[in-house]
């Protein structure tokens, strides 16, 4: 999956974008991976996440904590979304002193996490960019929906639900905040970041023309 | 996915729900009460991914998804993250890659790991031009991962050939993923951009490198030096998961 991997933006508003998550190599460390990554689950929700979830499962905006950690299994990939880099770099520290065993995998802007690491002691091991977009790139939708949209790495968030939820936002009908949240539901994983989209929001619907 | 008509009262809420980019929902007339406006989705374009469904967005739960079959339950594995991938057991696209390299080893020093992820997002992509990627790989004598729903649809290896029974089928996305000697970068990327110009879909590129021991990452200076976008953002794994191979 590349499914943190592609989430779009400037340095300004991607500062502040975290995502923290575990899953199990298989035919490696699968067998009772799922007990190790409900020991992640822990560690990171006593740093509250600003939505966490899990590929099985679903997400927090959607899901109760109990049923997520639960439903935790081998197949599992746990995930987590974090808004302060000095609470990723704790989160980082916590997961290395509990040894959880499998593997963790942090998103962001590099030279943020490249700092987050180092104040946990770590040390990165494998580096994954994005090369950007190619092919038919005019029937892509505008870069601030894709802002939105791209926060989802299996495009289950739609750029139809952008537009959507932005007229209601010119129309007094949702607040940003209410939209952002949402944006996040259909984001099966648990990788949406709805604090940044709430600054999204804000920043596009000045800029939005209703064209009714 | 369907809609069943008896139950559809027109409103279009499922449209906004569409992964697909303007929705491949359409308005029509109800062939049975003329006067009834109904909604009807496009079969061909529909990826199956679920998100329409799984939204709770109909009002009188018109929208069904029957059992699906071969050739047509690809769609749904590949496009649902919901469903783990039968042949990887993976939940969503269906690879580790790079999220587990220092367990797998998948990735030693002196290569790259390379993707391209067609379809994503909100266009989709035909296994047709999955297999335009596919065979151009195959065409500069590079080896695909093994683990990869993708690969496991191809009848011959050597060449990217897919399953031809399954080229119509439209998925949300799907990877095209391998490795490559970090020399053959530059090729690569030409091979990249001729291929851009054939395929009816936009694909992301992708590509990951163990750190270097003095840690510097050896794709960056050779991509940014010829004036490519590389992303300010983007996965790092921090080395904790166990056994850890030995790359």
């Amino acid at each position: 999956m590349t499914h943190t991997l592609h989430r779009r933006g400037d340095r300004e508003n991607l500062s502040g974008d975290f995502v923290v998550f575990t899953m199990s190599a298989k035919g490696f460390n699968e067998k009772g991976s799922g007990a190790k990554m409900k020991k992640f689950l822990e560690i990171v929700l006593k740093y509250d996440p600003v939505t966490f979830g899990d590929g099985i499962t679903g997400n927090s905006k959607v899901k109760s904590r109990e049923e997520i950690y639960n439903n935790i299994e081998d197949v599992s990939v746990v995930h987590a979304v974090f808004t302060d880099p000095a609470v990723v770099a704790n989160v980082l520290k916590d997961l290395k002193k509990a040894e959880v065993g499998t593997s963790i995998i942090v998103s962001g802007l590099h030279e943020e996490t490249e700092k987050c690491c180092r104040a946990a002691g770590l040390k990165k091991h494998t580096i994954e960019h994005s090369m950007g977009y190619f092919g038919q790139v005019k029937r892509l939708p505008d870069h601030e929906f894709m802002e939105l949209t791209s926060m989802c790495g299996h495009a289950m968030v739609p750029a139809n639900l952008v537009e959507k939820v932005l007229r209601e936002i010119k129309r007094g009908k949702k607040s940003c905040r209410e939209a952002a949240l949402e944006l996040t539901k259909p984001c099966h994983c648990g990788v949406y970041n709805p604090a940044r989209a709430e600054k999204l929001l804000k920043r596009l619907v000045p800029l939005m023309v209703l064209d009714e | 996915m369907k809609i069943d008509p008896s139950k559809c009262i027109g409103c279009g809420k499922c449209k906004s729900y569409c992964a697909m980019w303007g929705g491949i929902m359409r308005f029509e007339r109800d062939p049975k009460r003329p006067q009834r406006v109904i909604c009807a989705i496009n079969e061909d374009e529909c990826v199956e991914c679920g998100v329409c469904l799984s939204s709770g967005c109909c009002p009188t739960d018109a929208l069904y998804q029957p059992e699906l079959e071969w050739p047509r339950i690809l769609r749904k594995n590949f496009s649902d993250p919901k469903k783990v991938h039968p042949e990887t057991r993976i939940p969503g696209r269906g690879t580790e890659e790079m999220k587990t390299n220092e367990v797998t080893g998948r990735f030693p020093r002196g290569k790259f790991g390379m993707a391209f992820e067609l379809g994503r997002p909100g266009v989709g992509t035909r296994f047709r031009d999955v297999e335009k990627v596919a065979m151009a790989v195959a065409g500069l004598g590079l080896s695909f991962e093994e683990n990869n729903p993708v690969t496991k649809l191809m009848i011959d290896r050597k060449t990217g050939r897919i399953n031809p029974e399954v080229l119509d089928e439209k998925v949300l996305s799907a990877i095209v993923e391998f490795l490559i000697p970090e020399e053959m970068l530059p090729r690569v990327l030409d091979a990249l951009d001729r291929v851009a110009q054939q395929v009816d879909t936009v694909f992301v590129g992708d590509i990951i490198s163990r750190v270097a021991r003095d840690g510097s990452v050896p794709y960056i200076d050779v991509i940014r030096g010829r004036n490519r976008f590389l992303s300010i953002n983007g996965k790092s794994n921090v080395g904790l998961g166990r056994p850890l191979a030995n790359v």
